[in-house]
């Protein structure tokens, strides 16, 4: 009689965790269900800007371009001293530069982006030379004036227009 | 009176029973004889299959779906492939088209949901938590039945469900459509200073974040839309309410 008993408890219990589990896997399996995935990442190539300048002197007037060598994007800029204190000589010819725009912090600025292998227009300074009284002489044939000219990379502000940071000098 | 054979009355049962067979079947045969029309066929479907596609700008980059016997698709892919061109470097805060949309591939409606996931990698390849995700700038276009679960967002993983049910073979708006660098990350820069040999100090400055990769990695999760809430808790682990016209909400 006791033997019947634990028999009949056994197959009771196995029927009960039968029940359970099937329950189980038939909630699990009543959803349809599925998914679908990708992914990928792309470089962040800061990279530098390299530019060289070209200079030439005519007629009292230095025609400067400067050419992008580097890999990136560049805005370029470009300040002009005069020794010998006649720095105030130094004049701006703009029917002759192009695409250059006197800033007011005695910069010249290239208005455009300059892309990697190219070149900017001629960026032209004249030379008018005061007499120790002040008036302009302009036979001297000697003159020395130097050239810095600077690059930075370009990026895109808030509102898509494109800019850039001179404060970063690399 | 004679008596007949013990075999007698199985045998004459067995023969009633063949004559009867047969002449049913002459009967049939007869009918096909007599009448005859074209042939019509109909194809019914009746297996309701899942299925979802992800597409990145108007290309399906991913997909898994049910045909019935089997899955198509083994559901991954990959993202940002012509972001560039060959070549071209990518320019801080310049736009990029990236959009990201998906596509119930299956047979029934469902409910979708979308993970965006976004980090860098450093030069060596590891993931670099020190700079923020939010460096890589998606333009989500909320209020296109597309809504975040900011609950459940944190700065590297964006989760984001569309409220209504996708119809079979339709797309659902972009959840996405372009993607930006920051022009913050050009603001750190490394400077290191080096003697020349010659009694001179050289400093060489550059970008800290030059040489690093963005990463973007994006799941669609999609749920059949009968019984809508419950499969959505069984299926993502999520409470959502659904309205009669069939609009999900989420707390």
């Amino acid at each position: 009689m006791k033997k019947i008993w634990k028999k009949k408890t056994l197959v009771l219990g196995t029927a009960a965790l039968l029940l359970t589990a099937g329950a189980s896997a038939g909630r699990a399996m009543a959803y349809f269900t599925t998914y679908a995935g990708a992914q990928g990442s792309a470089p962040l190539s800061l990279g530098f800007t390299r530019t060289e300048i070209e200079e030439t002197v005519q007629n009292q007037a230095k025609y400067i371009t400067v050419v992008n060598t580097g890999e990136c994007d560049a805005f370029v800029r470009a300040r002009l001293f005069a020794g010998g204190g006649y720095e105030d000589g130094l004049v701006f010819r703009e029917a002759e530069s192009e695409g250059w725009t006197p800033g007011e912090d005695g910069y010249y600025y290239y208005t455009a982006i300059l892309p990697p292998g190219e070149k900017t227009g001629p960026l032209c300074v004249g030379v008018d030379w005061k007499d120790q009284e002040g008036g302009f002489n302009t036979d001297r044939e000697d003159f020395n004036v130097i050239v810095v000219q600077e690059s930075a990379g370009v990026y895109y502000d808030e509102d898509g227009n494109p800019a850039c940071n001179w404060e970063v000098q690399l | 009176m004679r008596k007949q054979p013990v075999w007698a009355k199985p045998a004459l049962l067995f023969a009633a029973s063949a004559a009867l067979l047969l002449a049913s079947t002459v009967g049939s045969t007869r009918a096909a004889l007599t009448y005859y029309s074209d042939n019509y066929a109909l194809e019914m479907t009746v297996a309701q299959s899942m299925g979802v596609s992800l597409t990145e700008n108007g290309r399906i980059v991913s997909h898994r779906d049910y045909d019935g016997s089997a899955w198509n698709g083994d559901g991954s892919g990959t993202l940002l492939e012509g972001i560039l061109d060959e070549g071209e470097k990518l320019i801080p805060g310049k736009s990029y088209e990236e959009a990201i949309g998906v596509s119930n591939s299956g047979s029934i409606d469902s409910y979708v949901r979308v993970i965006l996931q976004r980090s860098w990698l450093n030069p060596e390849g590891g993931k670099d938590t020190s700079l923020s995700p939010d460096l890589i700038s998606l333009n989500v276009n909320t209020g296109s039945g597309w809504v975040e679960d900011a609950r459940s967002s944190t700065p590297e993983r964006m989760v984001f469900y569309y409220t209504r049910p996708l119809p079979s073979g339709q797309s659902t708006p972009l959840l996405c459509d372009s993607l930006k660098i920051d022009p913050a990350v050009m603001k750190e820069v490394l400077e290191e200073t080096v003697s020349d040999g010659e009694g001179r100090q050289v400093i060489t400055t550059s970008y800290a974040y030059d040489g690093y990769r963005f990463c973007l990695e994006a799941e669609v999760d999609a749920v059949q839309t009968h019984n809508a809430e419950d499969a959505v808790k069984s299926a993502w682990g999520v409470d959502v309410t659904v309205a009669e016209d069939g609009s999900l909400s989420i707390p």
